[in-house]
Order: C-alpha cells, then sequence, then structure tokens
C-alpha cells in the first residue's frame, strides 16, 4: 500500500480541495486532457499506429516508412517519400493483404491538405472537424499539439521559476542581513527590466527554442514567490520550534527543510497554479506577436495570429478554436488555483493563542 | 560547595535601531547590560523580571541563540560564546532549553515522537530502535503515554505540549535546562503540575535550572537562588529565603508587594510600584531604577550602584543599591 503519511494540516488542506467540487473536477479534467496530450501522437497523426502488410507488423507512429515498403508511389512516380497510409488503408481494405489502424484524427499538425477546390482555409467538413488554417493544416491537430506544448511550457517555466524563486526568497528570509538587503535592491532592479522588450530583443538574435524560452522567460518568473517566501522564512524562523532545533545542534540544511520550508509551502502552492495561467498566456501572446516558439511549432498564439488577419475574418472556426481552447484550459486552471487557495485559508483553522 | 556549572561573566547584548537614510545605527538597545551569574551543579537559579527587562534574551545569548556583544559564558570551563562549531555542537548536548509558548515550539507537521526524536537524530545516538526506546522512556518520564508518539502538536493541550517540550530538551541527558517562562503561558492548574514534574525531574536526573520567570510565586516555589533583573542589569541576588525575608533593592520590595496574597483581611502596608519601566534605548542615568524608587536620592541619579555584597546578610546575598544598607 501507499505508505506515506501526510501530516495533518496538509491532510486536511488536501481532504478540503477535494471537497471543492469544482476545483477538484476541474483538476481530473486538467490532469485527463494532459494525460491526453502526451499521446497525441497516437490521437491526432498522419501516421498509422499499427500497419499489417504482407505478413510484417509495423508500428510507424514514431519511425520512417518510405511509399516503397508498401508498394506505393506518388503521382510523380516517386517511392522514396513517407508512406501514405490513409490510401494504404484504402488500398488494403480493397484489395486485402493486411490492414491499418489509423488514429481518431488522421492529421499531424504540419501536414497541408490542398485537396478542396477552395484554397486554405476551409472550413470544417467530416474530414477536418475543426476545419482548416491558412496553410491547410488540420486545425484539430495544431490544437491538441499546442496545447501540449502550452501545458508542459507553463509547467516547464513555473518549475523553473518557483525553484529558483523559493530558493532565493528563503535563503533572503533565512540568512537575513547583507545578502537580504543586496539581493532585494538587485530583485528591485531587475524586475523594473520589461521583460517583453528583453524576450523580442533576444529573439531578434536567436530564434528560441522551448527550453531556451523558458530559460529566458525563467529568468523573470522567478521574482514573484521570492517577497512571500522571504516573509514565511523571516516570520517562521523566529517562532520557537525553530529556535529549539537550533538550540539542539540542529544544522542549516536540517533546520530549513525539516522545520523552515515545510512552515512555508502556502504561498507556493497557493501561486502556483495562478502562475501556470500567466506562464500560459505569456507563451501564446509571444506566439501571437511573432516572438515565441519557431514557425511550424503548433501554437495558439500562432493560430489566434492567423484568425485575426484581416483576410480571414470571415473565417470564424479559425478564431473559435484557440480561443475557446484557451479560455477553457485558463478556466480550469483558474478554479484549481481559487480552490486550493480556499483549502489553504489559514483563517478556517489558525489558532492564535 | 561544588565548582560552577555556569559561570556568565559581564555579558551583554544590544541590538541596534536603525533608522533614516541607508539604515544607519541610531542607538542601540541594551538588553543584557553586564550580566554576571553563577550556577552550581543541581540547583535552580530564578531568573525574575519585568517583561521587556532582558531575561528572554539573557537565556538566548547564553545558549548562543543570539550573538553576544562580549562577556564570557563559562560551561564547566568551556567558553560557549568563543566556542569552535565542533565545541558548540558538543556543548549543545549539555545545555538545553525549554521554551515559553507550547504552541508555536513545537513544529505542527511532526508528530510529536519524531519532535523528541530528533535530538537524538541530530546527534547521531543510537540506532532507530534504540532511538525509539529512548523516546518513550521519556514519554513516561514526563507523564505522557507512549502510545501517543504518532500524534501530532495539535492534538495535545498545552500542559502536554509543554511535557512533550520538556522531553525533547531531557533527550540528550543534558545537565543545565534553561527554562524561558515555561509555565507562564499555561493555565494556573496546569502550572502547577509542570512545576511539580519539573522538580521531580531534577531530583532524578540531577539536573540544573536556569528558571526565567516574571512570577515571583513560581520561582519561589522551585528555586534555591533568585535573582532579580532590571533594565538588562541584575540588581540583586540571593538564596531564596534571604531575598524574600529582608529584600535590600526596593525594586525586589516592590515585586515582593505586587505579589498577591490569598487573604483579604492582610493589608498593604507599602505603595505598589509607580509608572512603567523605562525605555531601555533610552535608559535613566545613575541607577537606572531611580525614577520609579521610593528611596531615591540625589546621588541615585548620578551613582551607578554596583552588586555588592549587603552587610550583615548571607554571604551571597548582593545587591545594586546605594542605600542598601540603609533600607
Amino acid at each position: 500500500m501507499w505508505k506515506f503519511q501526510l501530516d495533518p494540516v496538509t491532510a486536511k488542506r488536501f481532504q478540503r480541495f477535494r471537497r471543492i467540487k469544482r476545483g477538484y473536477i476541474a483538476l481530473l479534467v486538467l490532469a485527463t486532457l494532459t494525460g491526453l496530450s502526451l499521446f497525441a501522437d497516437f490521437i491526432a497523426n498522419r501516421r498509422a499506429i499499427f500497419v499489417w502488410h504482407q505478413g510484417k507488423a509495423y508500428f510507424p507512429t514514431f519511425t520512417f516508412h518510405t511509399m516503397a515498403e508498401f508498394g506505393q508511389k506518388d503521382e510523380f512516380g516517386f517511392d522514396d517519400l513517407e508512406a501514405d497510409y490513409v490510401t494504404l488503408k484504402a488500398t488494403l481494405k480493397e484489395k486485402g493483404g493486411g490492414f491499418v489502424v489509423m488514429p481518431i484524427v488522421p492529421h499531424d499538425p504540419y501536414e497541408p491538405d490542398f485537396n478542396y477546390p477552395e484554397p486554405p482555409p476551409n472550413p470544417p467538413d467530416s474530414r477536418h472537424l475543426f476545419g482548416t488554417d491558412s496553410q491547410g493544416r488540420d486545425v484539430f491537430a495544431r490544437l491538441l499539439y499546442g496545447f501540449r506544448i502550452s501545458i508542459f511550457f507553463a509547467l516547464s517555466l513555473v518549475l523553473v521559476g518557483q525553484t529558483i524563486g523559493t530558493t532565493i526568497g528563503a535563503l533572503q528570509g533565512f540568512l537575513a542581513g547583507k545578502f537580504d538587503l543586496f539581493s532585494q535592491r538587485f530583485i528591485e532592479i531587475w524586475s523594473s527590466l520589461p521583460f517583453l522588450y528583453v524576450v523580442i530583443v533576444i529573439s531578434t538574435f536567436v530564434r528560441p527554442s522551448f527550453w531556451m524560452l523558458v530559460v529566458i522567460l525563467g529568468m523573470f518568473q522567478w521574482i514573484g514567490i521570492t517577497f512571500y517566501m522571504r516573509t514565511e522564512v523571516y516570520r517562521e524562523k523566529t517562532r520557537e520550534y525553530a529556535l529549539a532545533a537550533r538550540s539542539f545542534g540542529a544544522s542549516r540544511r536540517q533546520l530549513i527543510f525539516r522545520h523552515l520550508l515545510p512552515n512555508c509551502i502556502t504561498p507556493l502552492v497557493t501561486f502556483t497554479p495562478f502562475a501556470v495561467v500567466a506562464a500560459i498566456s505569456t507563451l501564446t501572446g509571444l506566439d501571437y506577436l511573432g516572438f515565441g516558439l519557431p514557425a511550424p511549432t503548433p501554437s495558439w498564439g500562432e493560430m489566434i495570429d492567423q484568425a485575426l488577419q484581416s483576410e480571414n475574418r470571415t473565417k470564424i472556426w479559425l478564431a473559435i478554436a484557440p480561443f475557446s481552447a484557451l479560455l477553457l484550459t485558463l478556466f480550469l486552471v483558474t478554479l484549481i488555483g481559487e480552490s486550493i487557495r480556499e483549502a489553504f485559508d489559514p483563517k478556517q483553522y489558525a489558532r492564535y493563542e | 560547595m561544588s565548582a560552577p556549572l555556569l559561570e556568565v561573566q559581564d555579558l551583554y547584548k544590544s541590538y541596534p535601531v536603525r533608522g533614516g537614510l541607508f539604515s544607519a545605527k541610531q542607538g542601540e538597545v541594551k538588553a543584557v547590560a553586564g550580566v554576571s551569574l553563577t550556577l552550581k551543579k543541581g540547583e535552580t537559579l530564578g531568573l525574575v523580571g519585568e517583561s521587556g527587562c532582558g531575561k528572554s534574551t539573557l537565556g538566548r545569548t547564553l545558549m548562543r541563540l543570539e550573538a553576544a556583544n562580549s562577556g564570557r559564558v563559562l560551561f564547566e570551563g568551556a567558553d560557549v560564546l568563543t566556542a569552535d562549531k565542533h565545541q558548540l555542537f558538543a556543548l549543545r548536548r549539555k545545555i538545553q532549553m525549554i521554551f515559553q509558548d507550547p504552541y508555536s515550539s513545537l513544529n505542527p507537521r511532526l508528530t510529536v515522537g519524531s519532535i523528541v526524536r530528533e535530538p537524538l537524530e541530530v546527534h547521531k545516538i543510537g540506532s532507530r530502535e534504540e532511538q525509539n526506546a529512548r523516546v518513550r522512556e521519556l514519554f513516561v518520564a514526563v507523564g505522557l503515554k507512549p502510545e501517543m508518539i504518532d500524534r501530532y502538536p495539535h492534538e495535545f493541550s498545552g500542559g502536554q505540549r509543554q511535557r512533550v517540550g520538556i522531553a525533547r530538551a531531557l533527550a540528550l541527558n543534558p545537565s543545565l535546562i534553561v527554562a524561558d517562562e515555561p509555565v507562564s503561558a499555561l493555565d494556573v492548574s496546569v502550572q502547577a503540575q509542570v512545576l511539580n514534574l519539573l522538580v521531580e525531574l531534577q531530583k532524578k536526573l540531577g539536573l540544573t535550572y536556569l528558571f526565567i520567570s516574571h512570577d515571583l510565586g513560581v520561582v519561589e516555589y522551585l528555586s534555591d537562588r533568585i535573582a532579580i533583573m532590571y533594565l538588562g542589569q541584575i540588581v540583586e541576588e540571593g538564596d531564596r529565603e534571604t531575598l524574600f525575608r529582608e529584600p535590600k533593592h526596593p525594586y525586589t520590595r516592590a515585586l515582593l508587594d505586587a505579589m498577591p496574597i490569598a487573604d483579604p483581611r492582610r493589608r498593604r502596608d507599602r505603595a505598589p510600584l509607580q509608572g512603567e519601566a523605562p525605555s531601555p534605548l533610552n535608559p535613566p542615568s545613575g541607577c537606572t531604577f531611580h525614577p520609579r524608587c521610593p528611596y531615591a536620592t540625589a546621588a541615585c541619579k548620578t551613582t551607578i550602584p554596583v552588586l555588592e555584597p549587603v552587610a550583615g546578610s548571607t554571604p551571597d546575598h548582593r545587591a545594586a543599591c546605594l542605600r542598601k544598607n540603609e533600607i
């Protein structure tokens, strides 16, 4: 069995969080969506999940197979291009000799579909349930992969930022004195840098990758939490249990990790969901401005940018998809955050003796 | 008389008061202004004073929880204040502290068992099983049920929590315990139980107590000797009987007069102490007590009295008052 004992304060907060239905359901939904997005390659992909062809099994999701391997040729007679699994499925169904299992949505977020009389974007139909974008790419696939990138970008950024912020804030509170004084001045100067401009300036030199963007934004994201951690540690370290630990000779490490930090996590836990909201919005904003992730990467910001182009004003599906997805995600995370905040509200159980 | 266990010599501790441009130092609060104390093995010294007189600071400074400005704290001859990391770590085993507030002195996120075990873990004493056995033994010693070790502090009453704090202080088998107002946050009925426990433990384990309190009644109950503190200085010191029978410092008299007596027919013949304790930021000249002293003379405003033996009393009865031999 799960032999991990939560301390009663945390256990109580967790129970209370579970009792706040809207937040708990939002957490379950978001966790499910995030979990599903990990398998996006099996949900929306033009590569088949499984191919049984002439007595041989293929799992092409992450491997490249040429047309030649399945006896295919394109209209110009080339057979060294990637196999067309949709056609293969139809051929095998007709002639036998194997079968193909395709993902539910047989499109990836990069492949353009020009098989329409009209130039893209094309409105939703049975082939592209959410329509296609101005380059003929499937909107649902881009939405799905864009969600995966957004949520993992936000989580990585928040993880990096909150770790740095908590460490620095806790050190400020713990070491106090000169370190606190100078680091606080540094934070004041640093936080007055307009980070959007910094990102834009850096983006003009290098096209930032996912991790580079995490690092660049992380350089600014950590600041918010330091203020809270600093004051928490300042307060907790003068409590008598901390003095007691020092009086029997506990080391600084023991003092910080065993006594202080566990009693200082409230602001960290309550602010983190809102930091995730901010991170998703920031990435979307940067992508919208064109300073985010490099071009073919599926991203909500880029989708919104497309939807707002003047020639696309009547192509309403381009706007509905990313805006609804953004709204839903931010709504879910906010619900979670707001419920956590309520569950951690010290007024409900504090005793001031 | 045995050699002193703890000797505090001329200890000073002041806090800078900062303000203005670049947090310039604008003054200082002398919380402990030249205190000397001696504790013999097995005795209890009661340290009494009003709120803010520096008695808790004294306790924390001699534990080196706060850095002293000057002075020496000799524990069995070794200076606590200048000990290096390893010496200090070794010394910490022998001096332990009991805290005032049983609600904040226990980490709410740890079980009481692990709270009491932690000193043993820090000092790497015994195996896990031996540590657990020791924790159970300590729980019995302080009057708690050993089954309670897996509970959390919030499940206990104030008195029980204070017992947990005492068990933690005893875990390392210390010889000196600095008890910083250990009962003042407790109900009166519980106070007596905890005090009795402290007395009993002292007899059983041969402990030495520095017992800090603002309550003379509590101090009278368990102290062998008493030191009275006023504005960071000890103004009178002596064994319990002498001090209660013939207090020489007017401040001690005022404190004794302020003790409630459970007899409505007895009338007070002296007026209670007037006024507030002056700010330690700007202490009065001469004898710091003179603005509130009914016996003050012109000399008291200019001359600083020294803690000296009182003529015709017991040899260790000392008072810092210019008129100690007249009043």
